[in-house]
């Protein structure tokens, strides 16, 4: 297990200024201050930080995209909202460590030249936000952040602000748009948050590790921060692990670390002494992996990639073999057609529908068919949405019935139900009225590229 | 300039023009509901989904922009887009309650036609009625508008509009997912003035209009393209009838008039044209007479008393007339009366021609041609008031007045009471009006003139734009249009016959006044659908899609 973000984590006392400053806090930020921004941009770019909120975009390019105009401001939001299913890392990381958090928040903000910056935390985290604001007070009383931060002549403003509890406000328009106190509907892209963002302003959205990542290049080099990961994934992460383990919890390890082991050890093997099922390893957003599939892979971006699915947030959901795939993936369905935002068809109708034909397959009201109607839909929902919703939606249906097919095929009736089924007037779709025969079969031969998590 | 290849037909379009756009003027269809030429693209509906080379997957045309050298494939040529926009429209259907047979919508719906058109639909539902979720129906949404949440296709057209337009922003959408609906803010009742073009913005039978609910199937009416007559803003407007009635009233685009927008005033300013009681033959008091016998009754009346006493004529026309009226009026009084005082104010038109009531349509002025009174030469004289100080020192024995109540509105009391009073004190008077109104009573003479809606000729709004209106519907009983009636008075005073049609008339206008130089009538009947031809398409199904 790494100890690089978390070092601190484990003292109690850690969430007090005094104590944080004893283990180094804002050291980062005091660095960052000596250099001009273009410089701590640069050092963030040679870390190699991606993302940490589940896309894994690097940090450092996504900072060199605000080229603010005279009169503009430029807004650092932070993502606190931590809404993907299995995550749970970041509530830890602001909960153990708040000073870490807000040292990043400060560095972000003076590396894109922002004055004002947002932590928007979701709403069930009512009383994490006031952990993090007293943290924040005490950094403010210490002349650490505010009005000339540390002396350096940098003014930083950063405010709170809880959601009321909505998936789609860890999406990074819909935050903006909850934000501004509007309807947390994403806005079609282009333009980009970094050109028309937070009240039309330029603006960064970070995801918490991220942010807390680049407090700790900026107090340790980006050398420090390469020292650990592997290749393109540079660094540490956090991994929330969930399901069928005998110690779910919050776990920091190295980019590159074997999979196997991380269950097996960290994660204290399968609860029970079962056998594994399958693995999500990014939060639901991502491909479900089989046990076979999962054996060989490392915790990185690329190995996951290779084995078409996503490291994502690292939320990660453990199946023993005891679970049901249909049951997992409709309660997954369910989620998404609750938390679709509603704003574009695709996504509004599709979640919703798929969640339908799994309900009534597991009710025992299958119909032939409803394994390609649930391919079919997905297909037409992806790809076609505004934001990644629907996306993310699509893949845990689609490769849990891939994968899984023969328990949902199990649910299908018996041949004989298809004729009294049909006799109802639900019969074969040919003719005039029938979709083209190539769409009914399109979703068997596509192998759609996975999808960035929110 | 950027040149964008669309279905293999090029366009050059300004910077900044989205896909879409360019799709309009090129005419090649692009099935939205998300989309209004005059509201911000929000990209929602996913409706238009094109195949744009080098782009790894669909794109929304209306919030794309046109890129040089981009070539954009649409559903009618692209197997990518055509699956995108089938996808789409299955998605709509999934929980749409399918009701055409009683959906006033039916015949201008854009779901109903893309569903009909074989590029984007005609497949079968999938989805059983009971497994449909169901939301609220026949909410009324105050006087104007009536919300069936469940035909909704939650394109926000409706939201945008009054947050955009009428700045009144009491839409909004509540609950997510396949639950999400349209609702007024705690159900309020809809107050703005421009209600009523939530349901001309509204693609699908989700928000009607009250005023034209189960009135008439639109596949039965006709369609004539006219200006409204309310206020000086003259908005373009088109009036749908149905065997000799209006039916209802909506707005045509013009960019540089209206855009694609009426105020509810003027919407439902047809109502007044039967509400209160029409003058229907030309009467002398109680008595009917016929025309041949009012003609010349008008005559005798106009001339003989005049011929006494030596005194001039007062002339007087309200500017709700016609230019072609206007013209023709002048032109009778001047030929058939040396002495006259020509003059067209009945209130403040002068001064209030241009005044706003708000900020987006409606004016102070309730006349639709004030603009074009003054370039013929109107208001120049003493007004209303002045003639009024007249007759009470009797220095008026006669007056010939044309005369058009408000159609948004009342008369102002004050001119009311300066026009029963002129008529009461002038012994020799002849009207012409399309009312029959009280304080018009102590004419001699009454004329029936045609209304707004049942004569053709010209307005110029308060920008100066001459713009046609359209004749919709036939004259009932005796009435006749103003320009016939001049032209009869004419032809009695000067034993010539005079050309009466609104084209000629027109044409003498155009060859006279300076302001109207270079306009032809045939062009201004034509502007409309020359000038702003796909663009201002809105979903009314009578232009046809190509696949039909």
């Amino acid at each position: 297990m790494a100890q690089y973000l978390t070092r601190n984590a484990l003292d109690p006392a850690q969430r007090e200024l005094q104590t944080a400053l004893r283990a180094g806090a804002y050291l980062g930020f005091k660095q960052a201050l000596s250099l001009p921004p273009q410089e701590v941009v640069a050092e963030i770019d040679a870390s190699g930080l991606r993302g940490r909120g589940g896309a894994g975009f690097p940090t450092g390019r996504k900072w060199s995209f605000i080229h603010a105009k005279e009169g503009q401001t430029v807004y650092l939001l932070c993502n606190a909202d931590e809404s993907e299913p299995g995550t749970f890392k970041d509530h830890y990381l602001i909960e153990r460590d708040p000073h870490l958090v807000l040292e990043g928040v400060a560095i972000g903000a003076y590396a894109i030249g922002a004055h004002r910056a947002y932590i928007y935390m979701r709403g069930e985290y009512a009383s994490l936000a006031e952990t993090l604001a007293a943290a924040l007070r005490e950094a403010m009383a210490a002349d650490i952040i505010g009005p000339n931060c540390m002396n350096s002549g940098y003014d930083l403003r950063i405010t709170i602000q809880l959601g009321a509890g909505a998936y789609i406000c860890g999406e990074e328009t819909g935050l903006i748009q909850s934000l501004e106190g509007r309807r947390a509907y994403p806005r079609v892209r282009p333009p980009f948050p970094a050109v028309h963002g937070f009240l039309q302003e330029p603006t960064v959205v970070n995801n918490v590790e991220t942010l807390a990542c680049a407090a700790r290049i900026m107090a340790e080099g980006a050398e420090a921060f390469k020292d650990h990961g592997t290749g393109r994934s540079a660094g540490t992460k956090l991994i929330s692990v969930s399901g069928a383990v005998e110690r779910p919890g919050v776990y920091e390890v190295e980019l590159g670390y074997p999979l196997m082991e991380f269950l097996q050890g960290e994660a204290g093997g399968i609860r029970g002494g079962r056998g594994l099922k399958a693995i999500i390893p990014g939060g639901t957003s991502v491909p479900v992996l089989t046990a076979e599939e999962a054996a060989p892979l490392t915790i990185d971006y690329e190995s996951m990639q290779s084995a078409g699915t996503m490291l994502g947030s690292g939320g990660m959901i453990v199946f023993g073999d005891d679970t049901s795939m249909p049951q997992a993936l409709l309660r997954i369905a369910e989620f998404y057609a609750h938390e679709s935002c509603g704003e574009c068809t695709p996504c509004r109708e599709g979640t919703g529908w798929m969640a339908w034909v799994l309900r009534r397959l597991l009710a025992g009201e299958g119909r032939p068919g409803d394994l390609g109607l649930l391919l079919r839909v997905g297909d037409n929902i992806e790809g076609r949405t505004i934001c990644g919703l629907g996306d993310a939606s699509v893949q845990p249906v689609r490769s849990f019935i891939r994968k899984f097919r023969p328990e949902f095929e199990a649910l299908l009736p018996e041949p004989v139900q298809a004729v009294a089924w049909q006799s109802h007037g639900h019969g074969p779709r040919t003719g005039r009225f029938g979709p083209p025969a190539e769409e009914a079969t399109r979703s068997e031969a596509v192998d759609g590229p996975p999808t960035a998590a929110l | 300039m950027p040149i964008v290849t669309i279905d293999g037909r090029q366009i050059e379009v300004e910077q900044g023009v989205s896909v879409i756009q360019a799709a309009d003027r090129l005419g090649v269809e692009i099935p939205r509901f998300c989309y209004h030429p005059d509201l911000r693209p929000e990209g929602n509906c996913r409706m238009c989904l094109v195949e744009v080379d080098g782009f790894p997957k669909p794109v929304v045309a209306c919030a794309t922009p046109v890129v040089d050298g981009m070539v954009v494939k649409t559903p009618h040529t692209s197997p990518v887009a055509s699956r995108a926009a089938r996808g789409v429209l299955e998605f709509l259907l999934v929980n749409h309650p399918l009701d055409c047979p009683i959906c006033d919508q039916a015949g201008e719906c854009s779901l109903q036609d893309f569903y009909m058109h074989p590029d984007y639909g005609q497949h079968r539902s999938h989805v059983d009625p009971e497994e449909k979720i169901h939301k609220r129906k026949r909410v009324n949404l105050g006087p104007r508008i009536v919300l069936d949440a469940e035909r909704c296709v939650m394109c926000s057209r409706c939201v945008r509009f009054s947050e955009e337009v009428s700045g009144y922003a009491e839409l909004q959408f509540v609950r997510r997912g396949n639950h999400v609906e349209l609702t007024a803010f705690e159900d309020r009742v809809l107050e703005d003035p421009y209600a009523g073009n939530l349901a001309d913005v509204c693609p699908v039978g989700a928000l009607t209009s009250r005023d034209f609910r189960f009135k008439r199937r639109v596949w039965h009416l006709s369609h004539t393209d006219s200006v409204c007559a309310g206020c000086s803003t003259g908005c373009n407007v088109r009036i749908d009838h149905f065997d000799g009635h209006i039916e209802r009233v909506v707005p045509r685009r013009n960019p540089e008039v209206n855009r694609s927008w009426i105020c509810d005033e003027g919407r439902l300013s047809y109502q007044s044209l039967t509400s209160i009681p029409r003058l229907t033959h030309p009467r002398e008091g109680d008595r009917r007479l016929l025309w041949a016998e009012a003609i010349a009754l008008a005559h005798e009346t106009l001339h003989s008393a005049g011929a006494v006493t030596g005194l001039p004529l007062a002339a007087l026309a309200s500017a709700s007339a016609t230019n072609e009226s206007l013209w023709l009026f002048r032109q009778y009084v001047e030929v058939a009366f040396p002495q006259h005082l020509l003059e067209f104010r009945l209130g403040r038109e002068m001064e209030t021609v241009a005044e706003r009531e708000d900020k987006l349509l409606r004016r102070a002025d309730k006349h639709p041609n004030t603009m074009g009174a003054l370039h013929l030469g109107y208001g120049r004289g003493l007004g209303l008031k002045g003639l009024l100080d007249l007759a009470e020192k009797g220095e008026l024995s006669r007056l010939l007045m044309l005369y058009y109540p408000p159609l948004v509105g009342q008369e102002a009391e004050e001119t009311k009471e300066r026009i029963a009073g002129l008529l009461a004190r002038v012994p020799e008077s002849v009207v012409l009006t399309t009312h029959e109104l009280p304080y018009l009573t102590g004419a001699k003479l009454l004329l029936p003139v045609a209304a707004w809606s049942e004569e053709e000729g010209t307005y110029t709004n308060h920008q100066g734009v001459t713009q046609h209106v359209g004749k919709a519907i036939s004259l009932r009983e005796a009435v006749r249009p103003a320009t016939d009636i001049l032209g009869d008075l004419w032809q009695v005073a000067t034993a010539a016959r005079r050309e009466t049609a609104p084209e000629r008339l027109f044409r003498e206008i155009a060859m006279s006044v300076p302001a109207f130089r270079g306009l032809s009538y045939a062009g201004l009947e034509s502007r409309a659908a020359t000038v702003y031809p796909p663009e201002g398409r809105m979903h009314y199904g009578q232009e046809g899609f190509a696949g039909r």
